[in-house]
């Protein structure tokens, strides 16, 4: 009964709208007033209503939009280096002097990432067949992740920078001396700076940049900031570094490769 | 025979309307209508569909003829005619509508009959005042002309009322 009630009730309620939409349609026509009162009132409507809706779709879109940020922001890395590097070329056949070697950089993932260990690694989706090689360094736009040790067909095992056994080449500002940075075991984003001669001046605030000496990653990539220092066994500075890099939110990353590698290594052999 | 008779009385009270819109405006706080009123005496036998196409055609009728905004009659006459089954359902029970009778004022009394007439036409004003004013009049005006316009309209509405149920009931 209630079945066979319902077709015809639905009908009329169709009806109802149909007209008073056409009247609605009316109003708005012949006045200017009522048209921008309406015109307002669906704002607000599709303000509040497919806005809420947009929210809700954004926020559950945000891990390809974070993909999407990651995979630009590693085209902008690229882009950078290749100024950086096309800069040094300029400079270096100004000064008669060899260029730097370039790099090869491969976005991935971070799939797996240890923080609460002495010596933290991570994993990465990407592989050899990836075109990810053993002794590659990990950047982000914030400063160094690690360094990969390993691989396979598709994921990649690296030592964290959080690891006690890593260090990396580091200049002190721009033209400053160098030392090596390594992670200080205790903080997220604490490193110390050490084998800083006591008679190179320096000061806190001074961001600390690689120095592009340790083949894995290339100069002038910003690390930290340098804050207090201590004089160890009367012969150089142990300088405190707060790193850019946050290793709890780090997901996506750049593998940078150096292709000659194995050229520059040929010669210390 | 009584059928026609009710329809006449609807025609010439469509024209009275019409006279009503254009002549009688003495104050802008008084919005006569009694377009809700024919409405609801329309015969309950009246096909629910053919009850809402009247009534759209009624009130664009008014708009178009008389000095109002072309559709905003219609806008607010259409849910009178959607609602007035239930009203009438509220008011006097099931019954008559099962019954497909018609109410007067003799067998559901005057408290009962008023009170039919203050909700259809409660509802009317409410959506025409709300859409004339278009947001660029306060809300004590809105509610002063709806409040003044509902008093009004139930007491022409009672008199109204009259005309229809003497033709329909006699």
């Amino acid at each position: 009964m209630k079945r066979q009630l319902l077709f015809p009730r639905l009908l009329l309620l169709a009806v109802f709208l149909l007209l008073e939409a056409a009247s609605l349609y009316l109003v708005s026509r012949n006045a200017e007033l009522q048209r921008t009162w309406m015109a307002q009132g669906g704002h607000w409507f599709m303000d509040k209503v497919w806005g809420a809706t947009q929210s809700v779709r954004n926020y559950y879109s945000l891990a390809e939009t974070n993909r999407q940020l990651a995979l630009e922001n590693f085209t902008l890395q690229e882009q950078l280096l290749h100024c950086q590097e096309q800069l040094r070329s300029q400079y270096a056949e100004d000064q008669k002097v060899d260029s730097l070697a370039g790099y090869g950089m491969i976005p991935a993932e971070v799939i797996k990432i240890s923080r609460n260990k002495q010596h933290n690694y991570l994993i990465l989706n990407r592989g050899y067949q990836d075109g990810i090689q053993e002794k590659s360094g990990i950047i982000t736009h914030n400063g160094v992740v690690g360094i990969v040790d390993a691989v396979s067909e598709h994921r990649a095992f690296a030592f964290s920078f959080q690891n006690s056994d890593i260090s990396i080449s580091v200049r002190l500002g721009k033209e400053g001396s160098n030392g090596l940075l390594v992670w200080d075991g205790i903080h997220d984003n604490g490193a110390i700076l050490k084998e800083i001669p006591l008679q190179n001046h320096y000061q806190a605030g001074d961001t600390v940049f690689t120095s592009g000496h340790s083949l894995m990653f290339p100069p002038d990539i910003p690390l930290g900031v340098a804050g207090k220092a201590k004089v160890v066994n009367g012969a150089t500075h142990e300088i405190e570094v707060t790193l850019f890099q946050d290793f709890s939110s780090v997901r996506f990353v750049t593998v940078i490769h150096n292709r000659d590698m194995e050229e520059i290594e040929g010669f210390e052999l | 025979m009584k059928r026609n008779k009710f329809w006449k009385a609807y025609v010439l009270l469509l024209i009275a309307q019409l006279i009503i819109s254009n002549y009688f405006r003495f104050t802008p706080f008084v919005m006569l209508s009694i377009l809700p009123v024919m409405i609801l005496c329309v015969p309950v036998r009246v096909n629910r569909f053919v009850l809402l196409l009247l009534t759209f055609a009624s009130g664009l009728l008014i708009d178009w003829l008389s000095e109002g905004l072309l559709g905003l009659n219609a806008l607010a006459l259409v849910p009178v005619a959607y609602a007035r089954n239930s009203v009438l359902r509220v008011v006097f029970g099931n019954e008559l509508i099962a019954r497909k009778e018609d109410f007067t004022v003799n067998s559901n009394g005057l408290a009962s009959v008023t009170m039919a007439i203050v909700m259809v036409q409660a509802l009317f004003l409410i959506i025409y005042i709300w859409v004339d004013s278009a947001g660029t009049r306060t809300f004590l005006f809105n509610f002063g002309q709806f409040m003044a316009s509902l008093v009004v309209g139930v007491l022409v509405s009672l008199l109204t009322l009259n005309v229809l149920a003497t033709e329909t009931q006699r």
